[in-house]
């Protein structure tokens, strides 16, 4: 009889082994996916009361601290000091509203150590640092808040980078939200009130969110006419008041109406620095999408620019446009299918700065432990060589005559050379979106910034990149020019 | 290993009971109180007493099954206690009473076998099954009648009985002890016709069937666990019966076809069940697709492997994870708390606790002499095993959710009595066949 007894025995075990193995499943193979869940809320209340990391920006302010709760004093509190202007790129760390920005991308790094679980005991005993490790960015918090105010409440959003590094120097959303309202019991409300101003303070129009670059898109164009030969500054075009969109009975026309130069001819150069739609729908045409997309490709459109978070890919959509001339046309002066987060076109503008070469945009600078000691440097890198360095400098000459007597006058800085591209998009509701690109100084850039405000009512319908985007573009330049060591 | 070795690794257990609520004590920010002394006090009065009622009624048992008992049970009262602090209840002081008043049992069940032997179970098995069956139906008493012992549900499952006995009252589960009583009656059974439903079978190919007049039996335990599923709502102890009696039923006779056609009428009762109650299709659902339909079916066994999860290689640590998240942490889900706050490291010692248990008392049964005994012994450690693979394999997915408790860790008195119990027997079954 022992026999079957040892059967059911086997099948006992069998039963027990099934345990183990579904545990092994669950709790080590599915672990982090289960413990990610956006429906577990366990890793954020864990989070509640202790310490965290500093977040300070390059210039020392501190942006994110961990101060003693003065109704607790076992328990730590969170503070934003500098509240709006760094909103979107500090994020918060809720543990009713969860987290979002560094707070949430660095969240491994910022956390405390100190828990008792026996991983972290593994760690005392081999004398590991258990304190929370800080961030130090990129931004210049002057330039930062100087970018933020510059807004003045209007939707928009500005990126300036180092055209050499790559480094992030400024990254604004408006209108923004104080993170510091996020922390406290009453955070859902107050997040949820967030989440349905019509204004969207929760968007991080600088870099999560992309919008048609409208004629500050020519300069890619233009990069691609110049590598392909396609155009030199002095190829004329012709000048009439309508492109007729090939294959369509509809037409482009130039900003205001009426001709660009005499009606007859136009140089590209010309073109450029007027801001001409016809020769650049012309333009786009001759270089067709492979090119084009070629050189924007280059500059970091449809493809995944790393980031702290994910950042939506600028889409140049090639394949759709080479099998359609009229909407190659619209896309040669940023419309149609056309779409960039102002991080996109500073890169763009990085890319002339840098004789061509995009660099790639990073907003750590480096991560430090509790005695200030860096624990990981990041370093400055190159996307792409995006044009030939002759092509630069010629696009780079080009800029400076848009500042210099085009449509970009608005942001010229007494005593240097700027050089920059306008836009003016169609945006929500048909409200123009206006835009600026550019760098200085020109002849050896330390900043590239692009300048967007997000049309609507508040705006109004006429304004363009160059009334409105190109002269704070200009102020944010020279602060950093005059400010900088 | 010596009954000295076991009296030294109930004390080890009784420590690791008093260092579980210390820690969850400091981790929840609390100084060192009276629970760690208190909790040591009782788990060395209870288990420490069964152990020197072993020593005085059942010398010759086997050393190695109150040591494990022990660590789960204070592993299961750690997190009790934990949950408490997180939910603002008191269990953890019940629970220590019921602890106590468990171990007592069971010593008095030792007590009681030393002056006969075991097997007068078996010859009075008629009367055990009349006192299981009567125990099962007692919830269904009316509930609101003048009578001072009444039937009572609970989370729609009417397993419950409420002794009033006027200044206070007592709530108790009957079916814990009908399970003993049930497996007594059919090892008894069992031992007495063994040959008969041995022999009595036809052989088709390798498969050897019982004559259909053999098959009464087990048409007539699976009628009662239709009954209790019926009648009291509850699916995991109307399984427990029927798995355990198949399994047994084969152990005895050794009949492949008893676990086909148990097999078969186990699906027909399943299928049928889901047809009928939506209990069981809620149960079914949850755990086909938890997340999906985590709003509202399948939120406890979500929250139970988000509590896994998070709980990982190493687990939160002691009174630092969220198990209070969990619907019926302390109840059902008591191994996915664990599993929250001592981490994969916690449950493969639980699950490897609870094998050991379960070996010990397979063990007893090869070495029994006696049929009676041997099979006593068996169905003892199947009951033990199959509610184990039930309910932790309900939390992990293996198996639909049954809503039974977890032995010896579970929040509730009725539950621990009937397993301390359980190992009271298996004691002195052990002293009975020791050589």
């Amino acid at each position: 009889m022992n026999g079957p007894v040892r059967r059911v025995s086997v099948g006992v075990f069998a039963g027990f082994f099934a345990l183990l193995l579904a545990v092994t499943w669950i709790q080590v193979i599915r672990a982090d996916s289960l413990r990610a869940d956006p429906r577990n809320s366990r890793p954020a209340l864990s989070e509640r009361g202790k310490e965290r990391g500093l977040i300070v920006a390059i210039d020392g302010t501190v942006l994110a601290q961990s101060v003693p709760d003065p109704e607790d004093e076992r328990s730590f509190v969170r503070e934003y000091p500098e509240g709006e202007p760094f909103a979107h790129v500090v994020g918060y760390n809720s543990f009713l509203v969860g987290s979002s920005g560094l707070e949430n991308a660095f969240a491994d790094e910022l956390r405390s150590r100190r828990d008792l679980t026996i991983s972290d005991l593994v760690a005392v005993i081999l004398g590991r640092d258990l304190r929370p490790e800080s961030l130090e960015l990129t931004i210049n918090s002057d330039l930062q808040r100087a970018a933020y105010q510059g807004l003045n409440g209007l939707q928009g959003g500005i990126v300036a980078v180092d055209p050499k590094t790559g480094a992030v120097l400024a990254s604004v959303s408006s209108p923004s939200y104080d993170p510091n309202t996020l922390l406290g019991a009453d955070a859902a409300a107050i997040w949820e009130g967030l989440l349905a101003d019509p204004n969207g303070p929760l968007l991080d129009r600088a870099t999560r969110e992309i919008y048609p670059p409208g004629s500050t898109f020519k300069t890619v164009v233009t990069a691609a006419a110049l590598d392909t030969g396609t155009a030199v500054p002095e190829t004329v075009f012709p000048d009439p008041e309508e492109f007729q969109l090939p294959g369509s009975t509809a037409t482009i026309s130039n900003a205001g109406g009426g001709v660009c130069n005499n009606g007859e001819s136009i140089t590209l150069l010309r073109a450029f620095i007027v801001s001409c739609n016809t020769t650049f729908a012309d333009l786009s045409v001759q270089v067709g999408a492979e090119d084009v997309g070629i050189s924007a490709e280059g500059m970091g459109f449809n493809a995944d620019i790393p980031f702290p978070w994910t950042v939506p890919e600028a889409v140049y959509p090639v394949d759709v446009l080479a099998a359609d001339p009229a909407a190659l046309a619209q896309s040669g002066i940023g419309e149609r299918d056309v779409r960039a987060a102002p991080l996109h076109m500073a890169m763009v503008a990085a890319a002339v700065a840098n004789d061509g070469m995009t660099p790639t945009p990073y907003l750590v600078n480096r991560i430090f432990d509790a005695d200030g000691n860096t624990v990981e440097a990041f370093q400055p890198g190159i996307l792409s060589q995006a044009m030939d360095p002759a092509t630069a400098a010629i696009l780079n000459d080009m800029m400076q005559q848009v500042v210099g007597e085009g449509t970009g006058q608005g942001a010229a800085i007494s005593g240097y050379a700027v050089a920059g591209k306008t836009g003016t998009s169609m945006g929500r509701d048909g409200f123009p979106n206006p835009w600026f690109i550019g760098f200085a100084p020109a002849e050896d850039p330390t900043i590239a910034i692009a300048v967007f405000f997000e049309g609507g009512e508040e705006l109004g319908e006429n304004v363009s990149g160059g009334g409105v985007a190109a002269p704070l573009a200009g102020d944010l330049m020279e602060l950093w020019l005059e400010g900088s060591p | 290993m010596t009954r000295n070795t076991e009296g030294a690794l109930i004390v080890a257990a009784s420590v690791l009971a008093a260092f579980g609520v210390t820690l969850v004590n400091f981790a929840q920010d609390r100084s060192l109180d009276a629970q760690t002394a208190l909790t040591f006090l009782v788990f060395l009065i209870a288990f420490g007493g069964l152990h020197l009622a072993v020593r005085a009624f059942a010398p010759k048992a086997t050393p190695l099954l109150l040591a494990p008992v022990t660590a789960l049970t204070a592993l299961g009262f750690f997190q009790i206690y934990r949950l408490d602090l997180a939910m603002g209840t008191d269990r953890a002081s019940f629970q220590r009473w019921w602890i106590l008043i468990a171990a007592t049992l069971a010593s008095l069940t030792l007590l009681v076998f030393k002056g006969t032997t075991i097997s007068i179970l078996r010859r009075y098995r008629n009367i055990t099954l009349l006192i299981s069956l009567a125990l099962i139906l007692l919830p269904n008493l009316p509930t609101d009648w003048g009578f001072p012992l009444r039937g009572l549900s609970v989370n729609g499952s009417r397993l419950w009985v409420l002794l009033d006995v006027g200044f206070t009252s007592f709530q108790f589960q009957p079916a814990e002890l009908a399970k003993l009583g049930l497996v007594a009656y059919v090892a008894g059974y069992l031992a007495d016709h063994q040959r008969a439903l041995r022999e009595a079978r036809r052989r088709m190919g390798p498969i050897a069937f019982p004559e259909p007049r053999q098959l009464i039996p087990l048409l007539v335990t699976w009628g009662i666990s239709v009954l209790i599923l019926i009648s009291q709502r509850d699916l995991g102890a109307s399984l427990l019966l029927f798995v355990g009696f198949v399994l047994l039923l084969y152990a005895a006779t050794g009949t492949t076809g008893y676990l086909v056609a148990g097999g078969f009428m186990g699906l027909v009762a399943g299928v049928a069940s889901y047809l009928a109650f939506d209990h069981v299709q809620r149960r079914v659902i949850a755990w086909v697709a938890p997340f999906e339909h985590y709003e509202n079916e399948g939120f406890q066994i979500a929250q139970g492997l988000f509590a896994l999860g998070t709980g990982s290689l190493s687990g939160a640590g002691p009174g630092l994870g969220r198990p209070d998240l969990i619907p019926n942490a302390s109840t059902d889900f008591i191994f996915a708390a664990v599993g929250e706050e001592l981490g994969f490291a916690g449950t493969v010692s639980v699950i490897a606790l609870f094998a050991v248990t379960v070996a010990v008392g397979l063990g007893i049964a090869f070495r029994s002499r006696d049929t009676f005994r041997k099979l006593f012994a068996a169905g003892l450690s199947f009951v033990l095993a199959v509610q184990t693979i039930l309910i932790i394999g309900g939390i992990v997915r293996l198996v639909p959710l049954t809503g039974i408790t977890l032995p010896f860790m579970s929040y509730g008195g009725s539950a621990l009595v009937g397993n301390m119990i359980l190992v009271a027997l298996l004691l002195r079954i052990s002293h009975e066949e020791a050589p």
